[in-house]
């Protein structure tokens, strides 16, 4: 395999581990900050929604002093042998945070736009709370679901400060596309430097595209819900 | 056979129903806003009275005294909502199955047959007719196999031409059902034509039942 490959093979595997893990916690959050009357509701959705605004070496730099070795969390795992800090999961950690953001508010809306009036209706049909969620709320808040999905890939994908800060430069390990541009570019290395560009460029095509897709979806079940 | 007692505060008045009617079809008559949609809520379980007690086909579901409150899917209602709330990412078979026992899904088609929408099996809730909508959403309630059936202004969102024979659509299928419906309705004239027995409300109060002879009219 070409050399220059690698990178992108690093880049999809953070991406798709980051996106997985920020639609299971963003999922879960949205549903319990839209369902449930949670106390200081807007604080948590403040914190959360945190890392959109946060510069993102400064996302990676707190990260840092909380896995580092003298870190509250890292000196904990340390004590179990294991380092977190420069590893492939350090990379996925600040993808994931970073994104979360997005998948969470993109819940969050798609949640929020199920007509209550279908879940009155499913339960004096006799089904309980966890099928409600799995065969009315899942499907029609499927498409909002699915652009927070896609969006958050790509935002994992674009990840660069914050992985920087954390997981550091590694080739092989912990060198993402975007980090890798960035030293293909430094070193004048011009057609590995293009060949990154091309993927993003391609891969952002699908990302735009399902987005637009996902959107279209949902106003189809607006309009049509009556 | 619904028998209640509750009261509830809401926006504009209190509502204050008290009644026991063990007819058929029991309709629930008064203008809007008259709090209709709020008592049949209170039946159903969806929005809790502040005091009182409701019981159904003379089972205990809701009593502020002892502190009861059955859960709406145990109620074992059958609600037809005014604009039917039929789920619109499920065809017409996928929307009667999820409200039969996990063990009776195949019996979908069976309710679609009887309901006159075998053809329609695959369709999607909002490609089909008003009619074929109020059939869709009744047959679902009837699925979840209910001791009380809640009809909220069923006829309503049809037009005339249709209301006319869901009518005597209605009527047939009330004499095979044997069990307690009580329907909401603003038109007095379907709370004639349709109710054993009458019940007026206004501003949240109940009137006294009034018992009907039902010889005339559509039948």
């Amino acid at each position: 395999m070409p050399q220059a490959l690698v990178p992108v093979l690093i880049s999809l595997r953070v991406a798709a581990a980051a996106t997985l893990i920020t639609l299971l916690v963003g999922l879960y959050l949205a549903h319990l900050l839209t369902r449930k009357r949670i106390r200081f509701g807007t604080f948590w959705d403040t914190l959360i929604m945190l890392p959109m605004v946060f510069p993102p070496s400064m996302t990676g730099y707190l990260l840092l002093l909380l896995l580092g070795r003298r870190g509250a969390l890292g000196s904990l795992l340390s004590l179990f042998g294991v380092q977190i800090v420069f590893t492939w999961g350090a990379a996925v950690i600040a993808a994931s945070l970073v994104s979360l953001p997005l998948m969470y508010q993109n819940c969050k809306v798609a949640l929020a736009g199920v007509d209550p009036a279908y879940l009155k209706a499913a339960r004096t049909l006799g089904m309980d709370e966890g099928m409600i969620f799995r065969r009315i709320i899942l499907p029609l808040a499927a498409p909002g679901i699915l652009s927070g999905l896609a969006l958050s890939f790509a935002r994992s994908l674009g990840e660069f400060g914050a992985t920087l800060m954390v997981a550091g430069n590694l080739p092989g390990l912990t060198q993402t596309m975007p980090l890798a541009l960035f030293s293909a570019v430094e070193g004048g290395r011009t057609n590995e430097a293009q060949l990154y560009l091309l993927v993003t460029i391609a891969l952002s095509f699908v990302v735009i595209f399902i987005v637009g897709h996902a959107h279209r979806q949902s106003r189809a079940y607006r309009e049509k819900g009556r | 056979m619904i028998e209640l007692s509750i009261e509830k505060r809401l926006a504009f008045f209190t509502l204050r129903a008290e009644f026991s009617v063990d007819a058929i079809t029991a309709v629930l008559w008064g203008e809007s806003g008259a709090g209709k949609t709020s008592l049949l809520d209170c039946i159903a379980g969806l929005s809790t009275p502040d005091s009182g007690w409701i019981r159904l086909d003379g089972v205990l579901v809701f009593s502020s005294e002892d502190g009861m409150n059955v859960p709406t899917r145990d109620r074992r209602i059958g609600y037809v909502f005014q604009d039917y709330a039929l789920f619109p990412h499920l065809n017409a078979e996928q929307n009667i199955a999820l409200a039969l026992p996990p063990d009776q899904r195949w019996r979908a088609m069976e309710y679609l047959e009887r309901f006159g929408l075998g053809a329609s099996r695959t369709r999607l809730p909002q490609v089909l007719s008003g009619g074929e909508k109020q059939r869709l959403a009744l047959a679902r309630a009837l699925a979840s196999q209910p001791r009380v059936l809640l009809l909220d202004e069923p006829f309503s969102a049809l037009d005339r031409n249709t209301r006319e024979w869901t009518y005597r659509e209605f009527l047939e299928l009330r004499d095979e059902l044997r069990i307690s419906v009580l329907m909401v309705t603003h038109s007095r004239c379907e709370a004639e034509t349709l109710g054993h027995c009458v019940i007026e409300m206004i501003e949240g109060r109940t009137s006294p039942v009034v018992q009907q002879d039902l010889e005339r009219g559509f039948q």
